[in-house]
């Protein structure tokens, strides 16, 4: 029953992801706008560190290389979460709003649905500089680009988990955009600097309240040095990231009001 | 939501663009929430810096600056790049949604009263932002830069700087005109701003050429300029910088006042 559920949700995946992407598509002139605007913007902020290690070669070993795999897969993970499963971003004000209600009478997953039903067209502009930064780092050949892949399936994975586990908190506090989308920009600049220069308790946050461990220095450690043991790491961090988002909504359901509004979604 | 125009004397030039401003500023200091978040933000950019500078040190490489000098000098950057609030997107929807057309017929300019509203919000927030600042740089570095006269000529060259900015902002707002949406040229104006600033690392770190090239443009002096100051009390480099915000923001007030002319006569043409 739970495999055929499963099995069920991955087809509903699928189905919202090609909605998503044709919806994208659809305004091809502002699609192209939004993709190159957000591939500048990346590339001309990644240049800081162009300069940075251009002066200084190396921070604890940390050369530029490797700032290129970082921000390649952060950049894509996280453009992969906003261009497939953007509704993730409005989650807080559709809770507080009363607006889950569309979701919640249809006989799909509720949580998936929410976050499937709005993508953002910039996110493909991060997916593009991110495989760019990664195939300029010269530390990828053809035969690690299953890796890549896998990486950045896990980042963006994590940073989905996250944000519906920080959206979710609008159960409880009530209006919390601002907050809610500030907590998430931490976490992103976290997951961009170079984690050599973290250590003793910042570490530990780094890989528990705050996942930037799981969203950038594990996954990009897969590409540049692979080992099972980082492989299984960085799974685990998924897994139970993802089983929190769950459990959280899930809870919070409980606690939610309809908006008692009437609307047609088409 | 108590104060009108009356209250500042609209009969002085620009009375009617201080009390927009003053609303905004009112505003702006109700929306405590994204205050807090911002002085956080600020909190944890010095924070990571504050590791990264110590760990380069510890591998001897800073060169003539100590990591004192640079946790202020990207205080200060932070402060002139975090004050200036995002009008683009007000402008942005002004057009989208319509509302430009009940906003044309008030006796005062559409786009001048755009930009008292970011005079009258960076107030609140530059504010908020330099005391932070000051808190976060006097932790995180363990004091005063070495020579903390400079600190006080830091005040006027960043608020020029953010004015600046938020013209620039407001320019960047009109292109919504054509583009229907501004976010991506906001994109591009900001991350020039940070590297052709030298928002986190001083222009003195990057190749000749790069900062030559940067040298060239407004944004060295909107974020490299100010940020200089915590290097020492250099009142002659400081009048310079403020000479090339003056000159620059007169180039660019011009040109975006060009742009908002030539954008209305467009809404006029296609409707709005």
């Amino acid at each position: 029953m739970t495999v055929q559920r499963l099995r069920c949700d991955l087809a509903f995946v699928r189905a919202l992801a090609a909605v998503n992407l044709r919806a994208t598509l659809a305004l091809r002139g502002a699609f192209w706008l939004a993709l190159v605007g957000m591939m500048l913007n990346n590339l001309l902020y990644f240049a800081m560190w162009w300069i940075f290690f251009d002066r200084f070669e190396e921070v604890r070993g940390w050369r530029f290389e490797d700032m290129c795999v970082l921000y390649g897969v952060v950049g894509s993970g996280y453009g992969l979460a906003v261009a497939l499963t953007g509704g993730v971003r409005e989650l807080a004000r559709r809770i507080v709003d009363g607006d889950l209600d569309p979701y919640l009478t249809q006989p799909k997953n509720a949580l998936i649905h929410a976050v499937g039903s709005k993508g953002f067209a910039s996110g493909w502009g991060d997916v593009a500089s991110g495989t760019l930064l990664i195939g300029v780092s010269g530390v990828v050949g053809p035969f690690e680009l299953p890796l890549v892949a896998l990486a950045i399936a896990l980042s963006a994975s994590v940073f989905l988990a996250t944000g519906i586990v920080i959206q979710s908190m609008a159960f409880w506090l009530g209006r919390i955009e601002t907050l809610a989308r500030t907590i998430w920009e931490f976490l992103i600049t976290f997951s961009l600097y170079p984690p050599t220069i973290f250590a003793g308790a910042l570490r530990v946050v780094l890989f528990t309240l705050v996942p930037a461990g799981f969203i950038g220095f594990l996954p990009s450690s897969l590409v540049r040095d692979f080992s099972w043991l980082s492989l299984l790491a960085a799974a685990a961090g998924l897994l139970a990231y993802a089983l929190l988002a769950t459990v959280v909504f899930r809870a919070g359901l409980r606690r939610y009001e309809s908006g008692n509004r009437f609307g047609i979604r088409a | 939501m108590t104060a009108t125009a009356t209250e500042h004397r609209p009969g002085l030039p620009g009375g009617k663009y201080l009390a927009i401003a003053h609303i905004a500023a009112r505003q702006a200091v109700e929306d405590r929430a994204a205050m807090v978040g911002r002085v956080l933000f600020q909190g944890l950019i010095l924070l990571i810096f504050s590791r990264l500078w110590t760990v380069v040190i510890a591998d001897g490489s800073l060169g003539s600056h100590s990591m004192r000098e640079l946790l202020w000098y990207l205080a200060i950057t932070e402060w002139v790049v975090l004050s200036p609030p995002l009008i683009h997107l007000e402008i942005e929807e002004d057009f989208r949604s319509g509302d430009v057309a009940y906003r044309l017929p008030r006796p005062v300019s559409y786009l001048g009263s755009r930009i008292a509203e970011g005079f009258g919000t960076m107030a609140v927030r530059g504010s908020a932002l330099a005391v932070s600042g000051f808190v976060w740089a006097s932790l995180l570095s363990g004091g005063l830069p070495p020579d903390p006269r400079g600190l006080v000529l830091v005040l006027p060259l960043g608020i020029l700087a953010a004015s600046l900015a938020v013209v620039c902002i407001a320019g960047v707002g009109l292109t919504a005109l054509w583009l229907q949406d501004a976010s991506p040229a906001y994109w591009i104006w900001q991350k020039a701003n940070f590297l052709l600033g030298g928002l986190m690392i001083p222009l003195e770190f990057y190749p000749a050429w790069l900062a030559s090239i940067a040298g060239k443009l407004p944004f060295a002096a909107m974020v490299h300029g100010p940020g200089h100051m915590a290097f020492g009390f250099a009142p002659d480099r400081a009048l310079a910088t403020a000479g090339a915000l003056l000159a620059w923001g007169a180039v660019i007030t011009l040109a975006v006042a060009a742009t908002s002319r030539a954008g209305l006569r467009r809404l006029d043409v296609n409707g709005g």
